[in-house]
């Protein structure tokens, strides 16, 4: 009797559980998340009523659930913020686990946020997880008459190929537009870095020197604030801190001029 | 000429019989002590192995699993799993059943992926700029099980118990980022559950 009360709790206690796992490598489960970008973005409308555009930058998330969670917090307590964009590195191993673990935090943000892909992000079969979970690897959206470019410069996971990142992408990204006055560039490694395919920094900084309204290139990797200038060029290079050292940047574009603050949380 | 080469073809082919029939008897070990069915667990949507009953007291068990997950579970990928655990308390439930409440182990397994290797290539990474194994991992596990006895009717079926068990497992991915986000993280996110039957002869 006692033998099968327990037989009872033992097949209760299998098909009530939510985690069977097939594989830590597995790229997608029937619970995970799907295309948070486009849908943030289609909740994000297009700003074309918004004259201030505030967004927050932040970056390399990876193992920093906590930190996410004050980190949300605080954003929330910020008024007017339009929306988030995470700078790469959103994962350590790149595993589905871990992008699932960081988007639950995220999903309390109140605010739309996008993410673009980091080299820690495309490890594994990451490259699948993040496709399917959040999107593109480059993408773009227009918000309040600036254009977001948000880009693969993880040039050491391809080998130093020369196609990432990808210039006649850029290129084509940052052709004039209709009702577009400004341009925001977002990517994981900077150009200064060894990780980034020393071949194509001077055609990278080109294309953002060449463009009219071309505001600033954001990017993570460092894990610590700078802001530096290319040879010959005045366009801004910044690198926001990373989500474990609680700090992120607030910006605001107001009039065609773009300014930013470090904020600690 | 020819009958030496005859006598000693003769000896050398007798001597290798009686070599191979004490080898064969030597080999017996090899015959697995029991057959596996798995979901889930890490391991594959699901696996099939061999299991072995080893130490004196019979109270471990080393188990070789092949898994397998097709594309539309989030493959598509195989893996080569390799199973030590313990069993230390054993209950008896009544005549026909046993309890092993508590089976810590350890496993490894292997994925086999196109984007999985080994290691990551030293030609393309600076030394330890990542640090782990992309297709070996490393798993903590604790199991529990129930043990039915066969009824001697079924003595035909070559099975003499079958066991049920639930199995969770965790691996070194999931511990490191479980041990710097203790409040966003609970253990029930890193564990991870297979169910098996074990079919022992």
């Amino acid at each position: 009797m006692k033998a099968s009360y327990l037989l009872l709790f033992f097949c209760i206690s299998i098909f009530s559980c939510k985690n069977l796992e097939y594989s830590p490598s597995q790229i997608l489960d029937k619970d995970s998340y799907k295309n948070i970008n486009a849908s943030n973005l289609e909740r994000l409308g297009d700003g074309s009523q918004d004259d201030t555009v505030r967004f927050i930058v932040t970056g390399d998330t990876q193992r920093s659930y906590d930190e996410t969670i004050k980190f949300y917090r605080k954003v929330n307590s910020i008024p007017e913020v339009d929306f988030v964009i995470v700078a790469g590195d959103v994962t350590e191993f790149g595993t589905l686990k871990e992008m699932q673990w960081l988007a639950r935090e995220l999903n309390n943000l109140t605010v739309p946020y996008v993410t673009v892909i980091g080299n820690h992000d495309l490890t594994m079969r990451g490259r699948d997880v993040f496709k399917r979970m959040y999107g593109e690897l480059n993408y773009s959206f227009n918000y309040g008459g600036v254009k977001f470019i948000c880009h693969d410069t993880n040039s050491r996971e391809y080998q130093f190929s020369g196609n990432v990142p990808n210039i006649p992408w850029l290129r084509k990204q940052l052709q004039p537009e209709v009702g577009i006055s400004n341009y925001v560039a977002i990517s994981h490694v900077p150009p200064i870095s060894d990780d980034f395919d020393e071949k194509l920094v001077k055609d990278y900084a080109a294309a953002f020197d060449e463009t009219p309204g071309f505001l600033i290139s954001f990017h993570g990797h460092t894990h610590n604030f700078e802001e530096f200038k290319l040879d010959n060029s005045n366009i801004p290079y910044v690198i926001t801190s990373a989500m474990g050292k609680r700090e992120f940047l607030l910006a605001e574009i107001i009039n065609t001029k773009l300014s930013f603050e470090q904020i600690s949380f | 000429m020819n009958k030496f080469l005859f006598k000693v073809s003769f000896i050398i082919l007798f001597l290798f019989l009686g070599t191979a029939k004490t080898f064969a008897q030597k080999l017996k070990f090899l015959i697995p002590d029991a057959g596996i069915v798995q979901h889930a667990g890490s391991i594959g949507y699901f696996s099939v192995g061999a299991g072995y009953e080893i130490f004196k007291n019979k109270k471990g068990y080393l188990d070789f699993n092949y898994g397998y997950v097709p594309a539309f579970k989030g493959g598509e990928l195989h893996a080569v799993t390799v199973k030590l655990a313990y069993k230390p308390f054993e209950i008896k439930l009544s005549d026909w059943a046993k309890l092993y409440p508590f089976n810590p182990g350890f496993f490894l397994s292997y994925t086999f992926q196109e984007d999985l290797a080994y290691k990551f290539h030293s030609s393309e990474y600076p030394r330890g700029y990542y640090y782990w194994s992309p297709a070996l991992r490393p798993h903590l596990s604790f199991s529990n099980e129930i043990e039915l006895s066969i009824p001697e009717s079924w003595d035909g079926l070559g099975i003499n118990k079958i066991g049920l068990y639930t199995e969770f497992n965790t691996n070194d991915f999931y511990i490191v980022n479980y041990l710097q986000n203790t409040s966003s993280l609970s253990l029930s996110d890193i564990f991870q559950l297979g169910i098996g039957v074990r079919l022992k002869f």
